[in-house]
Protein backbone atom coordinates (compact mmCIF):
# COMPACT_ATOMS: atom_id res chain seq x y z
CA UNK A 1 0.00 0.00 0.00
CA UNK A 2 1.80 3.23 -1.28
CA UNK A 3 1.20 6.46 -3.06
CA UNK A 4 2.76 6.17 -6.61
CA UNK A 5 3.55 9.79 -8.34
CA UNK A 6 4.51 10.18 -12.00
CA UNK A 7 6.11 13.20 -13.18
CA UNK A 8 6.18 13.33 -16.89
CA UNK A 9 6.94 15.83 -19.91
CA UNK A 10 4.09 15.82 -22.80
CA UNK A 11 4.22 12.91 -25.24
CA UNK A 12 6.55 10.80 -22.73
CA UNK A 13 4.74 8.41 -22.33
CA UNK A 14 3.82 8.71 -18.59
CA UNK A 15 0.34 9.16 -18.62
CA UNK A 16 0.04 4.56 -20.20
CA UNK A 17 2.70 3.99 -17.50
CA UNK A 18 0.99 5.48 -14.79
CA UNK A 19 -2.34 3.64 -16.12
CA UNK A 20 -0.80 0.22 -16.68
CA UNK A 21 0.66 1.10 -13.24
CA UNK A 22 -2.27 1.73 -11.68
CA UNK A 23 -3.90 -1.25 -13.52
CA UNK A 24 -1.42 -3.82 -12.51
CA UNK A 25 -1.27 -3.09 -8.95
CA UNK A 26 -5.33 -2.09 -8.58
CA UNK A 27 -5.17 1.33 -7.58
CA UNK A 28 -6.93 4.07 -8.62
CA UNK A 29 -5.04 6.79 -10.77
CA UNK A 30 -5.77 10.22 -10.72
CA UNK A 31 -4.57 13.21 -12.65
CA UNK A 32 -6.58 16.43 -13.83
CA UNK A 33 -9.51 15.05 -11.83
CA UNK A 34 -7.93 16.76 -8.88
CA UNK A 35 -8.53 20.22 -10.55
CA UNK A 36 -12.21 19.10 -11.02
CA UNK A 37 -12.45 18.45 -7.04
CA UNK A 38 -10.21 21.94 -6.31
CA UNK A 39 -12.85 23.72 -8.48
CA UNK A 40 -15.60 22.27 -6.80
CA UNK A 41 -14.28 22.73 -3.02
CA UNK A 42 -12.76 26.43 -3.56
CA UNK A 43 -15.22 27.37 -6.36
CA UNK A 44 -12.69 28.55 -8.65
CA UNK A 45 -12.87 27.69 -12.39
CA UNK A 46 -10.70 25.00 -13.27
CA UNK A 47 -9.89 26.71 -16.18
CA UNK A 48 -7.51 29.20 -13.78
CA UNK A 49 -6.48 26.56 -11.69
CA UNK A 50 -5.45 24.61 -14.98
CA UNK A 51 -3.19 27.90 -15.85
CA UNK A 52 -1.88 27.76 -12.24
CA UNK A 53 -0.17 24.88 -12.32
CA UNK A 54 0.86 24.60 -16.15
CA UNK A 55 2.17 28.11 -16.97
CA UNK A 56 5.51 29.69 -14.63
CA UNK A 57 3.89 32.45 -12.77
CA UNK A 58 4.57 36.02 -14.35
CA UNK A 59 6.24 39.31 -12.54
CA UNK A 60 2.71 40.73 -11.76
CA UNK A 61 1.76 37.37 -11.11
CA UNK A 62 4.24 36.80 -8.64
CA UNK A 63 3.34 40.09 -6.61
CA UNK A 64 -0.25 39.34 -6.62
CA UNK A 65 0.42 35.98 -5.50
CA UNK A 66 -2.70 34.43 -6.84
CA UNK A 67 -1.05 31.23 -8.39
CA UNK A 68 0.34 30.53 -5.29
CA UNK A 69 -3.43 30.45 -4.39
CA UNK A 70 -4.50 28.05 -6.61
CA UNK A 71 -1.84 26.08 -6.11
CA UNK A 72 -2.67 25.78 -2.38
CA UNK A 73 -6.39 24.86 -2.97
CA UNK A 74 -4.61 21.77 -5.36
CA UNK A 75 -2.73 20.80 -3.07
CA UNK A 76 -5.31 20.52 -0.49
CA UNK A 77 -7.30 18.80 -3.20
CA UNK A 78 -4.39 16.44 -3.52
CA UNK A 79 -3.84 15.36 -0.37
CA UNK A 80 -7.51 14.91 0.27
CA UNK A 81 -7.94 12.50 -2.44
CA UNK A 82 -4.31 10.39 -2.22
CA UNK A 83 -4.93 9.68 2.00
CA UNK A 84 -6.35 6.97 1.85
CA UNK A 85 -3.34 4.93 -0.35
CA UNK A 86 -3.50 2.85 -3.38
CA UNK A 87 -3.42 5.61 -5.86
CA UNK A 88 -0.81 6.40 -8.88
CA UNK A 89 -1.13 10.06 -9.59
CA UNK A 90 0.07 11.73 -12.75
CA UNK A 91 -0.18 15.00 -12.70
CA UNK A 92 1.85 17.84 -12.41
CA UNK A 93 4.03 18.29 -9.27
CA UNK A 94 2.83 15.48 -7.74
CA UNK A 95 6.53 14.82 -6.08
CA UNK A 96 6.39 18.35 -5.04
CA UNK A 97 3.09 18.53 -3.51
CA UNK A 98 3.27 15.37 -1.46
CA UNK A 99 6.58 16.23 -0.03
CA UNK A 100 7.88 14.26 3.19
CA UNK A 101 5.49 11.58 3.02
CA UNK A 102 7.70 8.82 3.61
CA UNK A 103 5.53 6.20 1.11
CA UNK A 104 5.18 8.21 -1.61
CA UNK A 105 7.33 6.70 -4.52
CA UNK A 106 8.65 9.49 -6.83
CA UNK A 107 9.02 8.13 -10.64
CA UNK A 108 9.68 10.08 -13.31
CA UNK A 109 9.17 9.05 -16.98
CA UNK A 110 11.29 10.33 -19.68
CA UNK A 111 11.71 9.89 -23.69
CA UNK A 112 14.08 11.11 -26.19
CA UNK A 113 13.41 14.53 -27.54
CA UNK A 114 12.88 13.01 -30.94
CA UNK A 115 10.76 10.45 -30.17
CA UNK A 116 8.33 13.11 -28.44
CA UNK A 117 8.20 15.26 -31.35
CA UNK A 118 7.68 12.20 -33.66
CA UNK A 119 4.37 11.59 -31.46
CA UNK A 120 3.33 15.12 -31.23
CA UNK A 121 4.19 16.02 -34.79
CA UNK A 122 1.79 12.40 -35.66
CA UNK A 123 -1.18 13.63 -33.36
CA UNK A 124 -1.27 16.96 -34.18
CA UNK A 125 -0.22 17.03 -38.02
CA UNK A 126 2.67 19.38 -37.56
CA UNK A 127 6.02 18.90 -38.99
CA UNK A 128 8.58 17.71 -36.89
CA UNK A 129 10.44 20.66 -36.31
CA UNK A 130 7.26 22.58 -35.03
CA UNK A 131 7.19 19.89 -32.37
CA UNK A 132 10.60 19.79 -31.77
CA UNK A 133 10.05 23.64 -30.84
CA UNK A 134 6.64 22.84 -28.96
CA UNK A 135 8.16 20.29 -26.56
CA UNK A 136 11.28 22.57 -25.77
CA UNK A 137 8.89 25.69 -24.98
CA UNK A 138 6.70 22.99 -22.79
CA UNK A 139 9.48 21.68 -21.06
CA UNK A 140 11.01 25.19 -20.40
CA UNK A 141 7.49 26.29 -19.10
CA UNK A 142 7.40 23.22 -16.54
CA UNK A 143 11.35 23.92 -15.80
CA UNK A 144 10.58 27.99 -14.84
CA UNK A 145 7.17 27.12 -12.59
CA UNK A 146 8.83 24.18 -10.68
CA UNK A 147 11.40 26.93 -10.45
CA UNK A 148 9.63 29.80 -9.77
CA UNK A 149 7.65 28.39 -7.14
CA UNK A 150 9.90 25.50 -5.35
CA UNK A 151 13.25 26.72 -6.25
CA UNK A 152 14.18 23.60 -7.87
CA UNK A 153 14.55 21.97 -11.50
CA UNK A 154 11.99 19.71 -12.96
CA UNK A 155 15.20 17.56 -14.02
CA UNK A 156 16.91 17.07 -11.20
CA UNK A 157 17.27 13.32 -10.74
CA UNK A 158 17.66 13.71 -6.89
CA UNK A 159 14.37 14.78 -6.30
CA UNK A 160 12.85 11.60 -7.61
CA UNK A 161 13.21 7.66 -6.16
CA UNK A 162 13.29 6.37 -10.23
CA UNK A 163 13.85 8.22 -13.18
CA UNK A 164 12.73 5.80 -15.93
CA UNK A 165 14.08 6.26 -19.57
CA UNK A 166 10.91 4.88 -22.09
CA UNK A 167 13.54 3.99 -25.65
CA UNK A 168 15.15 1.09 -24.88
CA UNK A 169 13.50 -0.11 -21.91
CA UNK A 170 9.61 -0.41 -23.19
CA UNK A 171 6.12 1.22 -21.38
CA UNK A 172 5.96 -2.65 -20.03
CA UNK A 173 9.20 -2.59 -19.18
CA UNK A 174 8.92 0.97 -17.07
CA UNK A 175 5.53 -0.37 -15.57
CA UNK A 176 7.55 -3.64 -14.23
CA UNK A 177 9.95 -1.59 -13.01
CA UNK A 178 7.71 0.96 -10.61
CA UNK A 179 5.60 -1.98 -9.92
CA UNK A 180 8.51 -3.67 -8.52
CA UNK A 181 9.58 -0.64 -6.33
CA UNK A 182 6.36 0.31 -5.14
CA UNK A 183 6.57 -3.13 -3.82
CA UNK A 184 9.69 -1.98 -1.87
CA UNK A 185 9.97 -2.09 2.21
CA UNK A 186 10.73 1.32 2.36
CA UNK A 187 7.67 2.68 0.50
CA UNK A 188 5.25 1.40 2.41
CA UNK A 189 2.72 2.42 4.43
CA UNK A 190 3.09 3.10 8.45
CA UNK A 191 0.92 4.12 11.04
CA UNK A 192 3.83 7.23 11.38
CA UNK A 193 3.35 7.94 7.41
CA UNK A 194 -0.01 7.65 7.38
CA UNK A 195 -0.23 10.42 10.36
CA UNK A 196 2.17 12.59 8.67
CA UNK A 197 -0.11 12.29 5.68
CA UNK A 198 -3.29 13.15 8.31
CA UNK A 199 -1.29 16.07 9.13
CA UNK A 200 -0.65 17.56 5.74
CA UNK A 201 -4.45 17.03 5.07
CA UNK A 202 -5.20 18.94 8.08
CA UNK A 203 -2.10 21.56 7.18
CA UNK A 204 -3.19 22.17 3.73
CA UNK A 205 -7.13 22.61 4.75
CA UNK A 206 -6.20 25.27 6.75
CA UNK A 207 -3.80 26.92 4.37
CA UNK A 208 -6.44 26.75 1.83
CA UNK A 209 -8.63 28.27 4.00
CA UNK A 210 -6.48 31.12 5.02
CA UNK A 211 -4.47 31.69 1.88
CA UNK A 212 -6.53 33.94 0.20
CA UNK A 213 -6.75 36.44 3.50
CA UNK A 214 -3.65 35.60 4.55
CA UNK A 215 -1.63 35.05 1.42
CA UNK A 216 2.24 34.83 3.80
CA UNK A 217 1.03 32.12 6.17
CA UNK A 218 2.76 28.93 6.43
CA UNK A 219 1.19 26.18 8.23
CA UNK A 220 2.41 23.01 9.86
CA UNK A 221 -0.04 20.18 12.06
CA UNK A 222 1.71 17.19 14.08
CA UNK A 223 -0.57 15.10 15.59
CA UNK A 224 -3.85 17.69 14.73
CA UNK A 225 -2.14 20.38 16.40
CA UNK A 226 -1.76 23.21 14.09
CA UNK A 227 0.66 25.73 14.50
CA UNK A 228 0.45 28.94 12.14
CA UNK A 229 3.25 30.89 11.24
CA UNK A 230 3.15 34.50 10.23
CA UNK A 231 5.61 36.76 9.00
CA UNK A 232 3.29 39.83 9.29
CA UNK A 233 3.79 40.78 12.87
CA UNK A 234 1.35 40.74 16.33
CA UNK A 235 -1.51 42.84 14.88
CA UNK A 236 -1.57 40.30 11.91
CA UNK A 237 -1.80 37.39 14.13
CA UNK A 238 -4.76 38.86 15.55
CA UNK A 239 -7.29 38.62 12.81
CA UNK A 240 -5.42 35.48 11.75
CA UNK A 241 -6.71 33.73 15.31
CA UNK A 242 -10.16 35.48 14.79
CA UNK A 243 -10.18 33.84 11.19
CA UNK A 244 -8.85 30.15 12.35
CA UNK A 245 -11.93 30.14 15.18
CA UNK A 246 -14.66 28.37 12.88
CA UNK A 247 -11.76 25.88 11.28
CA UNK A 248 -11.44 23.82 14.12
CA UNK A 249 -14.89 22.87 13.83
CA UNK A 250 -15.46 22.75 9.38
CA UNK A 251 -11.67 20.95 9.25
CA UNK A 252 -11.93 17.86 10.53
CA UNK A 253 -8.26 16.30 12.51
CA UNK A 254 -7.64 19.28 14.41
CA UNK A 255 -6.82 19.17 17.78
CA UNK A 256 -5.66 22.84 18.55
CA UNK A 257 -4.65 26.02 16.81
CA UNK A 258 -1.75 28.31 17.82
CA UNK A 259 -0.99 31.36 15.74
CA UNK A 260 2.93 32.75 16.07
CA UNK A 261 3.87 36.22 14.74
CA UNK A 262 7.68 35.41 14.32
CA UNK A 263 7.81 34.45 10.99
CA UNK A 264 10.23 31.13 11.32
CA UNK A 265 7.82 28.77 9.88
CA UNK A 266 9.79 25.03 10.72
CA UNK A 267 10.71 22.98 7.83
CA UNK A 268 7.56 20.88 6.58
CA UNK A 269 4.94 23.32 6.85
CA UNK A 270 3.29 23.89 3.84
CA UNK B 1 26.70 -10.57 -24.48
CA UNK B 2 25.11 -7.93 -21.95
CA UNK B 3 27.17 -4.79 -20.43
CA UNK B 4 26.01 -2.82 -17.44
CA UNK B 5 27.78 0.72 -17.48
CA UNK B 6 27.28 2.62 -14.20
CA UNK B 7 27.45 5.68 -13.29
CA UNK B 8 27.16 7.39 -9.41
CA UNK B 9 27.87 10.46 -7.66
CA UNK B 10 29.73 8.25 -5.04
CA UNK B 11 32.54 6.59 -6.66
CA UNK B 12 32.26 4.18 -3.23
CA UNK B 13 28.46 2.76 -3.78
CA UNK B 14 29.19 2.72 -7.34
CA UNK B 15 31.68 0.34 -6.59
CA UNK B 16 29.21 -1.63 -4.04
CA UNK B 17 26.21 -1.73 -6.33
CA UNK B 18 28.61 -3.11 -9.46
CA UNK B 19 30.67 -5.63 -7.12
CA UNK B 20 26.88 -6.53 -6.18
CA UNK B 21 25.04 -6.98 -9.71
CA UNK B 22 28.35 -8.80 -11.08
CA UNK B 23 28.22 -11.54 -8.59
CA UNK B 24 24.52 -11.90 -8.91
CA UNK B 25 24.76 -12.29 -12.59
CA UNK B 26 28.12 -13.79 -12.71
CA UNK B 27 29.02 -11.25 -14.94
CA UNK B 28 32.79 -9.83 -15.26
CA UNK B 29 33.01 -6.54 -13.00
CA UNK B 30 35.45 -3.79 -14.17
CA UNK B 31 36.49 -0.34 -12.53
CA UNK B 32 39.58 1.74 -11.81
CA UNK B 33 41.71 -1.65 -11.18
CA UNK B 34 42.00 -1.95 -15.24
CA UNK B 35 44.09 1.13 -15.14
CA UNK B 36 47.41 -0.44 -13.91
CA UNK B 37 47.05 -2.87 -17.02
CA UNK B 38 46.62 0.45 -19.36
CA UNK B 39 49.18 1.89 -17.98
CA UNK B 40 51.60 -0.73 -18.37
CA UNK B 41 50.10 -1.09 -22.04
CA UNK B 42 50.38 2.91 -23.12
CA UNK B 43 52.99 4.09 -20.90
CA UNK B 44 50.93 6.73 -19.40
CA UNK B 45 51.18 6.46 -15.73
CA UNK B 46 48.24 5.34 -13.69
CA UNK B 47 47.94 8.59 -11.78
CA UNK B 48 47.29 10.59 -14.57
CA UNK B 49 44.96 8.40 -16.40
CA UNK B 50 42.71 8.27 -12.50
CA UNK B 51 43.24 12.56 -13.26
CA UNK B 52 41.57 12.42 -16.71
CA UNK B 53 38.97 10.56 -15.63
CA UNK B 54 38.63 13.15 -12.53
CA UNK B 55 39.77 16.33 -13.24
CA UNK B 56 38.68 18.88 -15.98
CA UNK B 57 41.71 20.49 -17.77
CA UNK B 58 42.81 23.82 -16.44
CA UNK B 59 45.70 26.15 -17.15
CA UNK B 60 47.91 24.95 -14.49
CA UNK B 61 47.01 21.40 -14.38
CA UNK B 62 46.30 18.94 -16.73
CA UNK B 63 46.13 20.07 -20.07
CA UNK B 64 42.61 19.63 -22.83
CA UNK B 65 45.24 17.45 -25.12
CA UNK B 66 46.58 15.07 -22.62
CA UNK B 67 43.61 14.50 -21.60
CA UNK B 68 41.68 13.47 -24.55
CA UNK B 69 45.19 11.12 -25.30
CA UNK B 70 44.76 9.69 -21.69
CA UNK B 71 40.71 9.00 -22.54
CA UNK B 72 40.98 7.50 -25.94
CA UNK B 73 43.61 4.79 -24.33
CA UNK B 74 40.74 4.35 -21.36
CA UNK B 75 37.96 4.13 -24.18
CA UNK B 76 40.07 1.78 -26.12
CA UNK B 77 40.67 -0.66 -23.36
CA UNK B 78 37.24 -0.75 -22.15
CA UNK B 79 35.64 -1.16 -25.09
CA UNK B 80 38.32 -4.28 -26.22
CA UNK B 81 37.09 -5.52 -22.69
CA UNK B 82 33.30 -5.33 -23.48
CA UNK B 83 33.12 -7.27 -26.75
CA UNK B 84 34.48 -10.02 -24.64
CA UNK B 85 32.38 -10.72 -22.05
CA UNK B 86 29.21 -9.97 -20.33
CA UNK B 87 30.63 -7.00 -17.94
CA UNK B 88 29.34 -4.84 -15.17
CA UNK B 89 31.35 -1.49 -15.71
CA UNK B 90 31.68 1.27 -13.14
CA UNK B 91 34.44 4.28 -12.82
CA UNK B 92 35.38 4.34 -16.66
CA UNK B 93 32.63 6.99 -17.96
CA UNK B 94 31.52 4.32 -20.26
CA UNK B 95 27.93 5.75 -19.91
CA UNK B 96 29.76 8.33 -21.77
CA UNK B 97 31.47 6.91 -24.72
CA UNK B 98 29.10 3.53 -25.48
CA UNK B 99 26.15 5.85 -25.22
CA UNK B 100 24.98 4.75 -29.01
CA UNK B 101 25.44 0.69 -28.20
CA UNK B 102 22.07 -0.47 -28.10
CA UNK B 103 23.03 -3.60 -25.54
CA UNK B 104 24.25 -1.41 -22.88
CA UNK B 105 22.02 -1.08 -20.05
CA UNK B 106 23.23 2.87 -18.63
CA UNK B 107 22.38 3.21 -15.12
CA UNK B 108 22.99 6.15 -13.00
CA UNK B 109 22.89 5.66 -8.85
CA UNK B 110 22.28 8.76 -6.76
CA UNK B 111 23.33 8.52 -3.02
CA UNK B 112 21.37 9.09 -0.23
CA UNK B 113 22.62 12.92 0.58
CA UNK B 114 23.95 12.05 4.01
CA UNK B 115 25.94 9.55 3.01
CA UNK B 116 27.59 11.75 0.33
CA UNK B 117 28.09 14.40 2.30
CA UNK B 118 29.98 12.72 5.00
CA UNK B 119 32.16 10.76 2.06
CA UNK B 120 33.00 14.32 0.53
CA UNK B 121 34.03 15.71 3.62
CA UNK B 122 35.21 12.86 5.56
CA UNK B 123 35.30 13.73 9.96
CA UNK B 124 33.61 16.92 9.00
CA UNK B 125 30.17 17.29 10.72
CA UNK B 126 28.65 19.94 7.95
CA UNK B 127 25.04 21.20 8.87
CA UNK B 128 22.17 20.44 6.38
CA UNK B 129 22.75 23.80 4.11
CA UNK B 130 26.64 23.03 3.97
CA UNK B 131 26.56 19.47 2.52
CA UNK B 132 23.74 20.47 0.38
CA UNK B 133 26.37 23.37 -1.05
CA UNK B 134 28.94 20.77 -1.02
CA UNK B 135 26.65 17.93 -3.04
CA UNK B 136 26.15 21.22 -5.28
CA UNK B 137 29.75 21.67 -5.88
CA UNK B 138 30.41 18.08 -6.41
CA UNK B 139 27.71 17.71 -9.21
CA UNK B 140 28.67 21.14 -11.17
CA UNK B 141 32.16 19.72 -11.30
CA UNK B 142 31.00 16.65 -12.65
CA UNK B 143 28.83 18.22 -15.17
CA UNK B 144 31.99 20.71 -16.33
CA UNK B 145 34.18 17.36 -16.41
CA UNK B 146 31.74 15.36 -18.58
CA UNK B 147 30.75 18.34 -21.07
CA UNK B 148 34.53 18.93 -21.24
CA UNK B 149 35.38 15.40 -22.09
CA UNK B 150 32.54 14.18 -24.23
CA UNK B 151 30.29 16.76 -24.49
CA UNK B 152 27.92 15.21 -22.28
CA UNK B 153 25.97 16.12 -19.13
CA UNK B 154 26.98 12.80 -16.85
CA UNK B 155 23.96 14.34 -14.67
CA UNK B 156 21.26 14.56 -17.17
CA UNK B 157 18.98 11.71 -16.63
CA UNK B 158 18.22 11.72 -20.27
CA UNK B 159 21.95 9.83 -21.26
CA UNK B 160 20.47 6.70 -19.25
CA UNK B 161 17.76 3.86 -19.01
CA UNK B 162 17.37 4.13 -15.63
CA UNK B 163 18.14 6.31 -12.54
CA UNK B 164 17.87 4.94 -9.10
CA UNK B 165 17.92 7.14 -5.92
CA UNK B 166 19.15 5.42 -2.88
CA UNK B 167 17.36 7.66 -0.77
CA UNK B 168 14.81 5.30 0.26
CA UNK B 169 15.61 2.63 -1.60
CA UNK B 170 17.88 0.26 -0.35
CA UNK B 171 21.00 -1.48 -2.50
CA UNK B 172 20.38 -4.92 -2.42
CA UNK B 173 16.73 -3.48 -4.18
CA UNK B 174 18.50 -1.03 -6.28
CA UNK B 175 20.82 -4.62 -7.52
CA UNK B 176 18.45 -6.19 -7.65
CA UNK B 177 16.26 -3.79 -10.33
CA UNK B 178 19.13 -3.69 -12.14
CA UNK B 179 19.94 -7.16 -12.43
CA UNK B 180 15.94 -8.02 -13.77
CA UNK B 181 16.43 -4.39 -16.31
CA UNK B 182 19.56 -6.07 -18.23
CA UNK B 183 17.08 -9.26 -18.73
CA UNK B 184 14.92 -7.41 -20.84
CA UNK B 185 15.22 -7.82 -24.57
CA UNK B 186 16.47 -4.56 -25.54
CA UNK B 187 19.64 -5.05 -23.71
CA UNK B 188 20.70 -8.56 -25.48
CA UNK B 189 23.71 -8.14 -28.04
CA UNK B 190 22.68 -8.45 -31.46
CA UNK B 191 25.23 -8.35 -34.49
CA UNK B 192 24.75 -4.95 -35.19
CA UNK B 193 24.85 -3.48 -31.59
CA UNK B 194 28.50 -5.55 -31.63
CA UNK B 195 28.96 -4.23 -34.74
CA UNK B 196 28.54 -0.34 -33.47
CA UNK B 197 30.89 -1.41 -30.03
CA UNK B 198 33.81 -2.58 -32.60
CA UNK B 199 33.40 0.61 -34.63
CA UNK B 200 33.69 2.63 -31.24
CA UNK B 201 36.93 0.53 -30.28
CA UNK B 202 38.65 1.27 -33.42
CA UNK B 203 37.44 4.73 -33.39
CA UNK B 204 39.21 4.96 -29.83
CA UNK B 205 42.19 2.95 -31.10
CA UNK B 206 42.45 5.62 -34.07
CA UNK B 207 41.68 8.38 -31.14
CA UNK B 208 44.94 7.09 -29.05
CA UNK B 209 47.02 7.69 -32.41
CA UNK B 210 45.97 11.11 -33.13
CA UNK B 211 45.16 12.86 -30.39
CA UNK B 212 48.94 13.45 -29.76
CA UNK B 213 49.37 15.59 -33.16
CA UNK B 214 46.37 16.15 -34.30
CA UNK B 215 44.14 16.86 -30.63
CA UNK B 216 40.66 18.76 -32.70
CA UNK B 217 40.31 15.78 -34.95
CA UNK B 218 37.09 13.95 -34.67
CA UNK B 219 37.06 10.20 -35.80
CA UNK B 220 34.04 7.83 -36.20
CA UNK B 221 34.51 4.73 -37.76
CA UNK B 222 31.97 1.98 -39.81
CA UNK B 223 33.59 -1.22 -40.12
CA UNK B 224 36.68 -0.72 -41.87
CA UNK B 225 36.46 3.02 -42.99
CA UNK B 226 37.81 5.50 -40.74
CA UNK B 227 36.80 8.74 -41.10
CA UNK B 228 38.81 11.62 -39.75
CA UNK B 229 37.33 15.43 -39.56
CA UNK B 230 40.04 17.72 -38.23
CA UNK B 231 40.88 21.81 -38.78
CA UNK B 232 44.39 22.89 -41.15
CA UNK B 233 45.53 25.48 -43.56
CA UNK B 234 44.53 25.32 -46.99
CA UNK B 235 47.94 25.08 -48.28
CA UNK B 236 48.91 22.00 -45.72
CA UNK B 237 45.64 19.69 -46.34
CA UNK B 238 46.76 17.63 -48.49
CA UNK B 239 50.00 16.89 -46.89
CA UNK B 240 47.72 16.54 -43.05
CA UNK B 241 45.85 14.00 -44.70
CA UNK B 242 48.49 12.17 -45.99
CA UNK B 243 50.09 11.82 -42.63
CA UNK B 244 46.34 10.71 -40.87
CA UNK B 245 45.62 8.19 -43.68
CA UNK B 246 49.03 7.04 -42.70
CA UNK B 247 48.54 6.94 -39.19
CA UNK B 248 45.23 5.30 -39.17
CA UNK B 249 45.97 2.80 -41.79
CA UNK B 250 48.11 1.18 -39.84
CA UNK B 251 45.16 -0.12 -37.36
CA UNK B 252 44.47 -3.81 -38.19
CA UNK B 253 41.22 -4.30 -39.92
CA UNK B 254 41.05 -0.50 -41.10
CA UNK B 255 41.25 -0.41 -45.14
CA UNK B 256 40.01 2.87 -46.03
CA UNK B 257 40.93 6.18 -44.09
CA UNK B 258 38.65 9.05 -45.13
CA UNK B 259 39.69 12.84 -43.92
CA UNK B 260 38.19 15.98 -44.07
CA UNK B 261 40.27 18.56 -43.03
CA UNK B 262 37.90 21.83 -42.68
CA UNK B 263 39.24 25.72 -43.05
CA UNK B 264 40.98 27.06 -39.79
CA UNK B 265 39.79 30.15 -40.00
CA UNK B 266 41.38 31.60 -36.51
CA UNK B 267 44.72 30.26 -37.24
CA UNK B 268 43.98 31.53 -41.33
CA UNK B 269 43.08 35.41 -39.81
CA UNK B 270 45.99 35.28 -37.46
CA UNK B 271 48.79 34.32 -40.47
CA UNK B 272 47.23 37.34 -42.57
CA UNK B 273 47.44 39.33 -39.73
CA UNK B 274 51.05 38.71 -39.11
Amino acid sequence: MCIITISRGSYSSGKEVAEKVAACLHYDCVSRDILLEASDRYEVDEIKLVKAIHDAPSILERRGRKKETYIAYIRSALVSRVRSDNVVYHGLAGHLLLRGIPHVVKVRIIADIDRRSAMEAQREGITLEKARSAIIADDEQRRKWTQSLYGVDPWDSSLYDLVVKVDRLSIADAVDIVCDAAKREAFKTTPASQQKMEDLVTACAVKAALIEEFPEVMVLSEYGNVIIHSASGGRHAQKIRKAVGALETTIGGINSIEVHADGNAPPGSV
Amino acid sequence: MTIIAISSDSYRMGREIGEKISKRLGYRYLDREILKEISAGSGISEGKLLKALEKTPSALGMSARDQAVYLAHIEKKVIGEFLKDNVVCHGLAAHLYVLGVSHVLKVRVLSNPEVLGKELAPGKDLSGDAMEKLIGRNENARKRWSLKAFSLDETDPSNYDMVISLNKIEINEAVKSIAEAVGYKKFKAMSYSLKCLKDEETAAEARTILFPRFPDAQVRANGPTVVVITKGMKREKQKKALIIKEMVGKIPGVNFVEVHIVNDILRQAAESLR
